[in-house]
Parts: structure tokens; sequence; C-alpha cells
């Protein structure tokens, strides 16, 4: 009986250890890649164009590749997926992301609207039916800029 | 004389260090915080030394946080310029404390201890109190220090005594509570053992903290009443979150309901997981008809986990067992009392992590009285598998700690890409060229450090792990 008792005892100790010392592993997993100078699991990305960082909302990268001489005004390649479109401008990317503050950094930093891309960028967020986009959009409409979308393309 | 410690124990530290390395590996991997650190900063590199940091904000806050300037201001000082490395080393260091003093106060000696001192782990690591205290810096974490000295003082309690411990005591309780009001659980934490038997600190010792915790719940609460007056935050009241307008609108002046609410949602968010920073978010989520499975995975762990703390409990009582065991789970029970009665003005995971800290201490054991004892087949099939389910949701969550981490990363890169034109925008950019010289330094380490856009990270885990609320 005892020694039933201590095997039971065992198995109750194993179901209390196992799910930690599994958690233990996998952060062992993080670390020995890390220590090696590698990059462990959670840690795991890629570089981004301008556009992608536009349209991924990742602020701190988009400020980085500009102040490492991109061009704001730029056509940049976009990975598959993130959006429906293979390449854009970073305010483009902006826009068809519904990413306002991202297009007020933009502009902090060099993008530019015109006539023609301002119309563009306003119908693209019509398009998009969000309305802080819109407004946003809209609140860097140069003067000569018409508001009217008939035979306006936009990139989606 | 490394033959002289258990093996078990030399395991269970070196799966705390594990622990520890993968949380400094993710602090490591994030820039110094924007929000609720530049101004400190800043502060420290104008200060023109400690003394001057020490008594800059006495008496002109709602807070009285002398240290905790003092803190910023001596980490920037001996920097030499290398403001990540010395803020970030700090914050590991502490990190690292925390891992130590906790495994250590478990007293590992067999392999049941072993067993349940895993558990303990996982649910120190995978607790939603502990994450906010290593994730957030400002630049350095207060309450992780409190939590740090919190469990010093258990250690020291439990000790046998001597002047140097007393002396050790009463230097924790001046420097925690000079650090945030949170300080005053160090003297929970001694009081409450010496009145559960232990006299590792000595009567005369306790009896000058007691002084010294009445001459600072004077400054706090006489002296410094007008700008207490004027003190709030932003907290939850059953499934929505109240601004402080908001909460004064409804609730008005003085103690009210909403006091009552924060103590009892602050012990609930310990045992159960439940609310969080005040909001039933498990509630809310059902009845919009979409409970992630995090939700389950925290509240199914916790539940379990305060059921077999709440039978050890019981049936200690029963038997009227007195000993190490007992002391930790009714020291637990002071400890989350005390630290939800701080959290009277306002709910936040960070101000109860010390409670959290010691309900790890309470669910090592837990399990350890329940592989201590026999079961029938039956009971231990049910136990097994309750075991099995609790640890798998801690060690999910415990793993989910390097994934919030990584999103942590990511918004506070993001917060630098806004400077300066932001602190322009709101009157706080500095005039002083030598400080604008600072932040900008500070915001090219930023966004030079390389942080991963949480599009590359699989859907599924935005619904498996934990994530940041508020």
């Amino acid at each position: 009986m005892a020694g039933g008792s201590d095997r039971m005892r065992r198995v109750l100790a194993a179901c209390a250890a196992a799910p930690p010392l599994v958690a233990l592993a996998i952060n062992v997993a993080i670390l020995i890649p890390g220590a090696a100078g590698g990059t462990p699991p959670f840690w795991r990305g890629g570089p981004l164009t301008l556009s992608e960082a536009a349209a991924l909302h990742d602020q701190g990268e988009l400020v980085r590749l500009i102040a490492a001489g991109s061009d704001p005004n730029a056509r940049y390649a976009l990975r598959p997926g993130v959006l429906a479109a293979r390449s854009l401008t970073p305010l483009e990317a902006a826009v068809g992301a519904r990413r306002a503050e991202v297009v007020d950094l933009l502009m902090l930093h060099g993008a530019t609207m015109d006539a023609n891309n301002w119309t563009r960028l306003h119908c693209l967020a019509i398009q998009t039916g969000a309305s802080d986009m819109v407004e946003t959009v809209d609140r860097y409409r140069p003067n000569a800029a018409g508001a009217s979308c008939e035979g306006v393309a936009t990139p989606f | 004389m490394i033959s002289a410690v258990p093996a078990p124990r030399l395991f269970a530290y070196a799966s705390a260090a594990i622990l520890a390395a993968s949380l400094a590996y993710g602090l490591l991997h994030m820039p110094l915080q924007f929000h609720d650190a530049l101004d400190e900063m800043m502060a420290a590199q104008r200060s023109p030394s400690l003394r001057a940091s020490f008594t800059s904000t006495f008496g002109e806050t709602s807070y009285f946080r002398l240290l905790r300037i003092t803190e910023t201001k001596f980490f920037f000082d001996v920097s030499g310029g290398h403001y990540f490395a010395s803020y970030k080393a700090f914050h590991i260091a502490v990190v690292a404390a925390a891992f130590v003093l906790l495994t250590g106060y478990l007293r590992v000696a067999t392999g049941i201890d072993l067993a349940a001192a895993l558990f303990a782990l996982a649910v120190f690591t995978g607790l939603h109190t502990l994450v906010p205290i290593v994730k957030e810096a400002y630049p350095v974490n207060h309450y992780l220090q409190i939590m740090v000295f919190s469990l010093a003082a258990a250690h020291v309690a439990r000790s046998r005594g001597g002047w140097w411990i007393d002396a050790a005591a009463i230097v924790m309780y001046i420097a925690g509570s000079l650090l945030l009001e949170s300080g005053v659980l160090i003297w929970v934490v001694i009081a409450a053992s010496r009145l559960l038997g232990r006299r590792g600190v000595s009567d005369r010792a306790i009896a000058l903290m007691t002084l010294l915790l009445a001459g600072y719940l004077f400054v706090r609460f006489v002296w410094l009443l007008p700008n207490l007056r004027a003190m709030g935050n932003a907290s939850g009241y059953f499934f929505e979150r109240l601004e402080v307008a908001q909460i004064r609108e409804r609730f008005g002046p003085g103690l009210t309901r909403f006091n009552v609410y924060n103590v009892l949602a602050s012990i609930a968010s310990v045992l159960f997981s439940e609310p969080r920073a005040g909001v039933f978010l498990f509630a809310k989520a059902w009845s919009m008809g979409d409970v992630p499975p995090r939700m389950w995975i925290s509240i199914a762990s916790s539940a379990i986990t305060t059921a077999l703390i709440g039978v050890a409990v019981w049936r200690r009582w029963v038997n009227r067992t007195m000993d190490d065991g007992s002391t930790d789970l009714a020291l637990f029970m002071a400890v989350l009392c005390a630290n939800a009665v701080a959290s009277y003005a306002y709910t936040k995971d960070d101000i109860i992590s010390v409670a959290g800290a010691f309900y790890a201490v309470a669910a090592f054991w837990a399990v350890r009285d329940l592989l201590s004892r026999p079961h029938r087949v039956v009971a231990s099939v049910v136990l097994g598998a309750a075991l099995l389910i609790a640890g798998s949701g801690w060690s999910i969550r415990t793993v989910g700690v390097n994934y919030l981490l990584r999103t942590q990363a990511f918004a506070i890169r993001n917060d630098w890409a806004w400077v300066p034109d932001e602190m322009q925008r709101h009157g706080t950019w500095p005039t002083e060229p030598s400080t604008q010289r600072f932040v900008i330094g500070l915001r090219d380490s930023a966004l030079a450090m390389p942080v991963v856009n949480p599009w590359f990270v699989p859907r599924w885990m935005d619904r498996v792990f934990d994530v940041d609320y508020f």
C-alpha cells in the first residue's frame, strides 16, 4: 500500500512540475539563440520598407528609416499580406491601413501633399470608411486641391 | 560548500535563474521608457546633486517619494552617459533579487519541495501582478523594489535575529517608505510575522518601525493633506474604466463605496486574476460573445490555485497545524488584505504586486501539502488533473511574459518617434540646449534599437498570451 501511495505521490508531483518544466524549456529556447548572438522566438521579425512601417503602425521604424535617408514621398514595395497592393507611397500605406496618426507623423517628417496626391489620398480615405482618416487627410488639403473623387484612381 | 546544498534546491535556483534571465533578455531589448520616465531623467539631469534631488519635491506634490527621485539621480550620475546600461542593469538586478529571494524563501530540500517550488515559480512569473512591474520603469520600477524589500523582510523576520537583522529591517522600511507609499507593506510583513510567532526582528526594532510608520502617516495624511486631496488616477469600476473627473462626479469626495470596491477588487484580482485594474474583463468579454483563450487560461489557473490554497488553509485550521507553512499562509492573507487596503484610492495590477509574490509562496505550500499526503485513487486523478490544468495555465502565462515584453518594446519605441514634436506641442520641450541634446540622444538610442513589429508574430499569440489591457 505504501509503495502504491508513493507512486501516486510521484505522479502528482510530476503533474505539478511537468508544465513549469515545459515553460522553463521554452525559456531556455529563447535564451540560447539570444546568448549565441541570434534572434530567439518572440523576437524574430524582418526589415521593413518605409511604406510597410507606415501600414504596420511602426512609428519608430518609420522615423528611423527617414533619418537614415529614406524618401518619405517615394514608392516602396509591400510584402504580401500587409495591404492589398504591391507598392505604395508611405502616405498611401498609412491611409490604406487607417493609421491617422502615422499620416501626421509622416507629414512631420517631410512627406508632402500636393494638389494631385491630396485628392488621391482624400478619395482613398473616403474609401476606407474611417471618418478620422478623412478628417486627418482633409487637414492637409492644399488650396488648389479638388475634393471630387470622380475619375480618381485609388491604389485598392 | 556546494555539496551541502540539496540538489532540489540547486535545481530550483537554476530554474529561477532561467526565468529571471529570460525577463532580463526582454528588458535588454526594450528601449528606456518615454512616458513617466523622461521627465524623471530630465529632472535628474538638471539637478545639481543627490541632496538637491532628495529635497526637490518635498511638500510640493501629493507624493512623498523622496528616495525615488534620488535613486533616479544616482543612476543618472553613475551612468557616465550610458543611461540605458545604468538603468537597465539596476532593473535586471532587482528582478534577479526578486527571484533569488522568493526561491530562497521556499527552502527547497526534497523532490516534493522542488515540484511545489517549480509550480510556485510559474505562479510568481505568470501572475499579472509581476508583468507590469517588470515591463515598466520610470526609469526604475519602484513597485518591484517594494516587492523585493517585502520578500527580504519576510526572510529577516524568519531569521535567528541579531542587531544587524534589526538594522536591515529598519533600513529596508525607511528606504521602502521613502520610495513609494506601498513601502508600508514592509512594516506589515514584519509586524504580521511577529504576531505569527517569528522573532527574527526584535520587538524593540518593530516598536521603532511603528514609530517611523506613525511619523510617515502624519506627514503623508496630515502635512501633505492639501496636496493629497488633489490626488487621483483613472480606475476600473465593474465593467468600465473611469477617469478621475468621472470618479469624483459619480462618488463624491472622501471615502466612498468606490474605495470599498477598490479594496475588494484588488483581493479578487490576486486570487482569481479578475477584475484587472478594477474592470471585470472576463464578464465583459462574455457579454460580447468572445472570451479569448487567454482569459480562460488566467481564470482557470488562478481559480484552481486559489482553491488549492483554500484547501491547505482549511486543513491546517482544522488540524491546528502550526508550522512554517501555516505561518506563511497566514502571512499571505495579512499581506493580501493590507495590500488591498493600500489600493483604496485606485486599483492597478502593479500596486498589488507584493500580494502577488506572497500568493506564489501560498501556492507553494498548497501544492506541497497536496503532494505530501496520501490520496485515494479517484482523488489522485482529480488532483492530478487540477495540477496539470493549473500548471499548464501558469506555464502559458509565464511564457507569455516574453510576448508582453516584446509588445512593450514596440510600444515604447513608437512613443519615442514623436519626440520632440509632441513635447513641443504640449509645451514640455526643454529650453536648455544641454537637456535638448540629452533627450534627442535618448530618442536616437531608442529608435536605433531593433524591435520586432507585431505583424511578424503569429495571430494566435494575441489570443493565447496575456495582453496589456490598459
